[in-house]
């Protein structure tokens, strides 16, 4: 098979997988106890008032109804009203998904900067002194929870140190939102850069140890170069591919981030709707998520196979 | 012939001195923000605050996040006094009440104009009371003994009840009342919403979902030379720590409810004011009368003795709160400082259990809010102190959005419960938590038929004197039945920065941004 | 949170477990990690006898109290005693966090020997599965699990299992597939044993230590959702005491009272440290000599 139809057999395979996404998150969400037109009339709940919104938002529909109603809005593009902001969810999402963005990409960018200096550090004299204490010290950063981490971080280089970033929230305009984003894209690295350089240090010594590696060395290649030509590629692939498997994790832990750091993010909208029984926003959000986690994966595995010529295209 | 009625505010304000329970006057604990000097112009305020709103129609939405902010752009005839116990003249100069009691002439004020500059006239008045009326609005109930409202002149709305209606005043002072433009000054009501008009001190300038709402000045407002501030910027800070960041260091001007365990801290803190506003807010456990062994009253008296408010007051709210002498809160008007709701006695606790149909105790499940801390620790504090009793309590964690719908269905042994005021008359309260006929009690099934005919007694009485002295019987029989057990009476918490002047929260939750302003 | 998994890196040494027993004392990670986590376990087994106050008895006149001989580390805020809480809070962190990971572990091991012994339709049946679950938002369906069955133990280890089974399903069948292309195995169907026989007794053996390394650093991953769900208040619910709860009730006191929320920490790092280190000395030990 050639790389063209590998990508395309790839991406048809994406179509059942994110109709599997839907499907379970429609019927869990609806098999969940609570009710969105309590929730939102509160103590004030009267059967004549709940009855009235249910038939406003369709929820006195039978279920299989409603899911077929849900499917087909969706094919036609439309992700359907939040029940309690009263806007278009397609637009609610868009306005909250550059933050997450942003975090999940500078996070994932601060996680490999890192990642890749410390594992090269350590693979380099391995079961040595430093190899011990990179392998010790960032784990520290994996029992630290986000919100604690995150208010430490405020403090110190929020509000202490010269105040050079904000307290939280996004921020106004570019800079303002790079600015904003330092701190919170900080602690989610603090959190995932002890798996990436576990990963990466495991598959350097691998490398090392490979034939070609020892025929580079013995041609008289600086240890150096080797480490950096020959390890630190293969290297990067295999972190490329943890970072992907780990993206579901990733968006985990912007959850907590985007709470304690105040970002308009993804993350909080959820929140805020899976609480409230918001089903539409809750049913759109699982679908980005699964759309994204789904492209993501793809790409890695696009990405790897043409890195890679080990991996063959079937 | 109609009887000229003073000022409501002199009738509520006899009330207020006959009985002695000024607003003010729990306001010692470092409440009301003093004004130093005279008001400045200026400046951009920024609100950090816990929540989300969820949208800016103030006939639907129940959130207190909504309300606080449509409240500054939305005004209404008649307004909360600044204590709660009583409504003032707002966009209404004066009203008439005719001598059958049931055809109320409001007089509007002179020179009101909404944002886009269009002046308020009757029409607006009916138009946006009778949008409030219906049934089929969220907020339509409070409107329930309105039958009509019309427009005779521009300046004068004539509204008239189905039957004798003591809180009328009080309910037209609720915010779904709110004067809007006529037809939504010529928009569908869901592009209305979008970016409101109103005749309040602040206009609608953006919000960015999930970040920021902000309101920018009306030069155009009745109340001349206010508001101060140039802006007001409402932002969405859900956690704790952070918002109290923001504050320390100049990011926002004002921090919503920081935690209890902070506010000694906060009052501590160079360049913040820690305001502690009295609320309406009273905690309740709520017992299921219909599940054995809640309909004995011996045993509700025994549970209710058996708690120690003081030690909850001291451990959970770090001091910053009173025990609940009965279901209603002091800033409502005809709350009874004498009402003998049950202090903790664990004495008279095991006396009254010993005579109950469970003298050697029980089992029952606590419903608590799943992640609520503030239910997780009275319920562990309850549970501890009942073993004394023998009494064995379960905690049963429920997810906070179905608690309230499971008390609502009678799925719940003992619940945890809270009330805060909306208006500033004790009606809308009082039907709701003892009268058996309607909400069933609070959903706690008590119903004494006595304590429902006293209730609708004073839902037609005018006479403050009798009114007071129907309410005063409700809240002691209501104590001695130990339907609930009260628990505390709660503050409002904002931090501010030293530099806001002015900012007062009232017993109902709202303010008054047109009154603040920030010293340079 | 389960769904890391890191793609066994080394390739298939038949031989491997082989001289274990022999040199394990020799591996200093392998040591270390047994010395840490033996402590933590060997603490929380001995809880009534290493504390003097119940985890749960209040004490409401002396709350928020620093240390003292009373109280080493002093009580919270209900006035109870915080070097117990933590101890027995180790008994059921660490309790749940291994028993979050077996379930998994037992699914996700059965699953992928089937996927990559069987290959075809059930591999392409299984791999369906696996890509659903992994697209699926993990915070989603664990606070749905938790509304449906009540927050708390079941509900975590039903949402761990639900999402964690893939990691170990994905890692047997990469490494069935090596295996069973190998000459003993053509040899052994040759020979007419029954295919559960191969998978098991001759399969699993030697692809199994790959799982088990994985879910030395999955129970850190689930201990590490647990905080977080404890920080939503949808993890293990009081009065029972919890790392997660702990961390989460003392962080309105980061500035004043520290100690509430670092020493929970420091038990998760710890614990963390104690089966990454012990991992690591698996894996060097398999590493043939």
């Amino acid at each position: 098979m050639d790389r063209l139809s590998y990508i395309a057999s790839r991406l048809l395979q994406v179509i059942p997988v994110i109709f599997g996404c839907t499907l379970v998150c429609f019927f869990m969400l609806h098999l969940v106890p609570g009710d969105p037109a309590r929730t939102m009339l509160g103590v004030h709940a009267t059967p004549q008032g709940v009855a009235r919104l249910h038939r406003e938002w369709g929820l006195d529909q039978p279920l299989w109804r409603q899911y077929l109603d849900y499917l087909n809005r969706l094919l036609h593009g439309d992700l359907g009203t939040s029940l309690f902001y009263n806007l278009d969810v397609a637009q609610l999402i868009k306005d909250r998904l550059p933050p997450t963005l942003w975090l999940l990409f500078l996070s994932a960018l601060m996680s490999v900067l890192i990642a890749i200096p410390l594992a090269m550090l350590a693979a380099s004299k391995p079961d040595g002194a430093r190899d011990q204490v990179v392998r010790v010290v960032p784990m520290i950063g994996l029992g630290m929870p986000a919100f604690w981490t995150g208010i430490i971080l405020l403090i110190l280089f929020a509000l202490n140190l010269g105040r050079v970033f904000p307290v939280g929230g996004y921020g106004h305009g570019f800079t303002g939102h790079v600015r904003s984003m330092i701190l919170p894209s900080l602690t989610v690295a603090l959190f995932i850069s002890p798996i990436l350089i576990r990963s990466l240090r495991a598959s350097l010594l691998e490398v090392l140890q490979a034939d070609y590696v020892t025929t580079a060395r013995a041609k008289g290649i600086p240890e150096r170069r080797v480490m950096i030509k020959h390890a630190l590629r293969n290297g990067v692939i295999s972190m490329v591919t943890v970072l992907g498997l780990n993206i579901a994790y990733l968006v985990g832990g912007t959850l907590v981030v985007e709470q304690v750091f105040a970002l308009p993010g993804i993350g909080q909208l959820m929140l805020a709707a899976i609480f409230q029984r918001d089903f539409t926003v809750v049913q759109a959000i699982a679908l980005v998520f699964a759309i994204l986690v789904v492209l993501i994966n793809l790409l890695t595995d696009i990405v790897h196979a043409m890195l890679d010529p080990r991996v063959r295209f079937d | 012939m109609k009887r000229r009625l003073a000022l409501v505010i002199a009738m509520m304000a006899a009330a207020v001195l006959l009985f002695g329970c000024g607003g003010g006057s729990s306001n010692s604990g470092g409440g009301g923000s003093q004004s130093s000097g005279t008001p400045q112009k200026g400046g951009d305020l920024v609100i950090a605050r816990t929540q989300e709103s969820l949208g800016m129609d103030n006939t639907n939405v129940f959130d207190n996040e909504s309300i606080w902010i449509f409240q500054q752009m939305y005004e209404t005839l008649y307004t909360v006094s600044p204590d709660g116990k009583s409504v003032i003249p707002w966009l209404a100069t004066s009203y008439d009440l005719s001598p059958d009691k049931l055809t109320y002439t409001f007089h509007l004020r002179q020179g009101v104009k909404f944002h886009n500059g269009q002046p308020m006239t009757s029409a607006d008045v009916k138009f946006s009371i009778d949008k409030a009326k219906d049934p089929n609005t969220g907020w339509g109930f409070i409107d329930s003994a309105i039958k009509s409202v019309e427009a005779p002149d521009p300046q004068t709305v004539v509204i008239t009840t189905k039957y004798k209606w003591a809180p009328l005043i009080a309910d037209i002072a609720l915010f779904n009342n709110a004067v809007l433009p006529k037809d939504y000054a010529g928009e569908t009501a869901k592009q209305f919403y979008q970016h409101p008009i109103g005749t309040g001190p602040f206009k609608w300038d953006h919000w960015t979902h999930g970040q920021e709402i902000k309101l920018v000045r009306n030069d155009n407002y009745w109340q001349k030379g206010k508001p101060y501030l140039n802006s007001v910027t409402w932002t969405t800070v859900p956690a704790d720590n952070t918002r109290e960041l923001q504050l320390k260091g100049g990011q926002a001007q004002i921090d919503e409810f920081p935690a209890y365990s902070s506010i000694k801290e906060l009052q501590n803190t160079p360049g913040v004011v820690m305001h502690l506003f009295p609320s309406t807010r009273t905690d309740y456990l709520c017992m299921n009368e219909k599940v054995k062994p809640f309909d004995d009253v011996h045993v509700r008296r025994a549970i209710s003795y058996a708690l120690d408010r003081n030690a909850v007051i001291q451990s959970v709210l770090f001091g910053n709160g009173k025990p609940a002498n009965s279901f209603m809160p002091p800033q409502v008007p005809y709350y009874d400082p004498n009402s003998p709701g049950l202090q903790y006695d664990m004495d008279k606790a095991k006396q009254e259990l010993a005579q109950s149909s469970v003298p050697n105790g029980f089992s029952f499940q606590l419903s608590v809010g799943s992640g609520v801390d503030q239910d997780q620790q009275i319920a562990q504090i309850l549970q501890n102190s009942l073993k004394q009793l023998n009494i064995d309590v379960k905690l049963r964690q429920v997810d906070p959005s179905v608690q309230f719908a499971q008390q609502q269905k009678g799925d719940y042994e003992m619940t945890s419960a809270y009330w805060t005021m909306d208006i500033a008359d004790p009606d809308e309260l009082v039907s709701f938590a003892v009268d058996g006929t309607t909400a069933k009690s609070f959903f706690t099934w008590y119903n004494n038929p006595q304590v429902i005919n006293w209730t609708h007694q004073a839902q037609s009485t005018f006479d403050k004197g009798q009114r007071q002295q129907l309410y005063s019987e409700i809240q002691k029989q209501a104590a001695e039945d130990a339907f609930m057990v009260f628990e505390f009476y709660s503050p409002y918490r904002y931090a501010t920065s030293d530099k806001v002047q002015g900012f007062q929260v009232y017993p109902t939750g709202n303010y008054h941004m047109e009154d603040v302003w920030l010293k340079q | 949170m389960a769904s890391a998994a890191l793609e066994p890196a080394t390739s298939l040494v038949e031989d491997r477990g082989r001289g274990f027993a022999g040199r394990w004392y020799r591996t200093p990670s392998f040591v270390a990690g047994l010395l840490i986590l033996g402590t933590l376990i060997g603490l929380a087994l001995a809880a009534p006898l290493v504390t003097r106050y119940s985890p749960t008895a209040q004490d409401l006149h002396h709350t928020l109290s620093g240390s003292s001989s009373q109280h080493w580390l002093g009580t919270d805020q209900l006035g109870r005693d915080v070097w117990s809480r933590l101890v027995y809070a180790g008994r059921v962190d660490l309790k749940v966090g291994f028993l979050a990971v077996l379930l998994p572990f037992l699914i996700g091991t059965t699953l992928g020997s089937l996927a990559g012994y069987y290959g075809g339709k059930l591999d392409m049946l299984i791999a369906y599965l696996v890509n659903v679950v992994v697209a699926f938002p993990f915070y989603v369906l664990i606070i749905a699990m938790s509304f449906v069955l009540g927050p708390g133990e079941r509900s975590i280890y039903i949402a761990i299992t639900f999402v964690g089974w893939v990691s170990y399903t994905r890692i047997i069948r990469a490494e069935i597939l090596v295996a069973k292309r190998r000459e003993y195995v053509e040899a052994a169907k040759v020979a007419g044993l029954r295919d559960s026989r191969i998978i098991v007794r001759h399969l699993l053996p030697n692809v199994i230590m790959q799982a088990v390394i994985f879910a030395m650093s999955d129970i850190i991953l689930s201990l590490a959702a647990i905080v977080t769900l404890g920080y939503l208040g949808l993890g293990i619910q009081p009065p029972t005491p919890d790392w997660g709860d702990m961390i989460a009730g003392g962080q309105n006191f980061i500035t004043t009272k520290w100690q509430l929320s670092v020493f929970p920490g420091l038990c998760v790092v710890l614990t963390g440290l104690g089966l990454s280190l012990l991992a690591d000395g698996v894996n060097d030990l398999m590493r043939p000599e």
